[in-house]
């Protein structure tokens, strides 16, 4: 099988797997970093949602051997303050989403630390929580700081 | 199922050509594209903006960042897809996407995958197309498209230069592609014609990304104004004017469609002039 390197939170990975598997699917199935979910498994719903080199991407249709950057999923960021921001506001309540959710959010503040509504709105807009905590993840965001 | 990543054009040979994946990726999973060789065609696009010169390898969400180009093109780039769609999908390839017909997406054997039959014509089409639907009734779902009509962009690719209208094509009993491109072809480069003003306004069935219901780009250059629209034609369709919606041929359950246009046209029109 064809060789695969990946370098996941900034850790260097070499292994074997078959042209066309997702990278949602070796995070999970090959690397055991399950914390990145699969739900709609094609493109819509962002619960699968990775940064390559800090832009949030859908994990779960990009082809894994394509990735050529540094890919940081939400066990990366395990100590981002976005996490604690998000247990404070109570943005959870499945928390099937919540991963995808955080790991978009960290991407929006860190290239504009105090965003406003419209931006988390627009930047929020590729995770979809159909428990429907959208007003406490925009919460979490704006308060993130704090 | 192989991955090649060529360096330059003249090592294409075959192969279904992937840029963002975006679109490419599930397609091949639901198997309406088969591939035993992926091309990942990155390193052959040109990216990023010079001037009116856009390389098609730029993403949309670099385009939606941009300051030099036509607002048009910068509010269609922004308003296409989620976040994440927009860091991964290329300009070229938002150019080559398919319709979101879901007849076609379920592959039913309807005349765009060959067969002889519109499915949505005669079933559930409310959200497909108003002009040129007699053959297949699909909508052409690119924003992008639409504003780069409007601004009467031309587009090089890795044989020849083309306005972009001749990109496309209606599918017909002959041929049932909706594009001109051919295999092994690459488009490369959009160029854009400075505008004085320009604007995309687009209805959506929800206030963040969706796919058009009706996309309408409009464009001002010398005393002239471009109208081009997305999601009402099995390709982008372009408007010698606004009266040119006394024309639609509407199914059953489109003619709202000719309504949203008509007020997105007369909008854009007051916003560019």
């Amino acid at each position: 099988m064809p060789e695969l390197r990946l370098t996941v939170n900034g850790a260097d990975h070499r292994l074997d797997a078959p042209i066309g598997t997702s990278l949602a699917h070796v995070l999970r199935e090959e690397l055991g970093l399950i914390g990145t979910k699969i739900a709609c498994n094609e493109g819509h719903c962002g619960a699968c949602t990775v940064q390559v080199d800090g832009a949030p991407v859908l994990s779960c249709i990009t082809l894994a051997h394509a990735v050529d950057g540094d890919v940081t999923t939400i066990e990366g960021l395990r100590d981002h303050p976005l996490v604690e921001a998000f247990v404070r506001a109570d943005a959870v309540q499945c928390g099937f989403c919540t991963p995808g959710q955080v790991v978009s959010a960290a991407a929006l503040v860190a290239a504009t630390p105090e965003p406003t509504t419209e931006e988390i709105r627009h930047a929020m807009a590729g995770n979809i929580c159909r428990c429907g905590t959208y007003p406490k993840i925009e919460e979490a965001i704006l308060h993130w700081r704090d | 199922m192989e991955l090649l990543r060529p360096s330059n054009l003249a090592e294409l040979d075959g192969g279904l050509f992937v840029h963002g994946g975006t679109e490419v990726v599930p397609l091949l999973r639901d198997g309406i594209l088969h591939a035993e060789t992926l091309v990942d065609i990155r390193e052959l696009v040109p990216r990023g903006i010079d001037g009116g010169r856009i390389g098609a390898g730029t993403t949309l969400a670099e385009l939606e960042a941009s300051p030099h180009i036509p607002g048009a093109l910068r509010e269609a780039c922004r308003l296409a897809a989620s976040p994440q769609l927009r860091n991964m999908g290329s300009l070229g390839g938002n150019l080559l996407q398919s319709t979101r017909c879901w007849y076609w997406r379920l592959k039913y054997p309807c005349r765009l995958h060959g067969g002889d039959r519109c499915h949505a014509a005669e079933g559930e089409h409310r959200e497909h197309a108003i002009f040129a639907n007699d053959f297949c009734a699909s909508a052409h779902p690119s924003d992008v498209a639409a504003a780069l009509l409007a601004l009467d962009a031309r587009v090089r690719t890795s044989r020849r230069e083309l306005g972009l209208a001749e990109l496309y094509r209606l599918p017909d009993e002959a041929d049932r592609r909706t594009t001109t491109l051919e295999p092994g072809e690459v488009i490369l480069e959009v160029e854009i014609p400075p505008a004085e003003a320009s604007i995309y306004l687009k209805a959506m069935d929800r206030k963040r990304w969706s796919f058009p219901q009706v996309g309408v780009a409009a464009a001002r250059t010398g005393g002239a104004t471009r109208i081009a629209l997305a999601g009402v034609a099995p390709v982008p369709w372009l408007l010698a004017g606004p009266e040119d919606l006394d024309g639609a041929t509407p199914l059953p359950r489109t003619a709202w469609k000719v309504e949203v246009a008509r007020a997105l046209v007369r909008r854009a029109l007051t916003e560019v002039t």
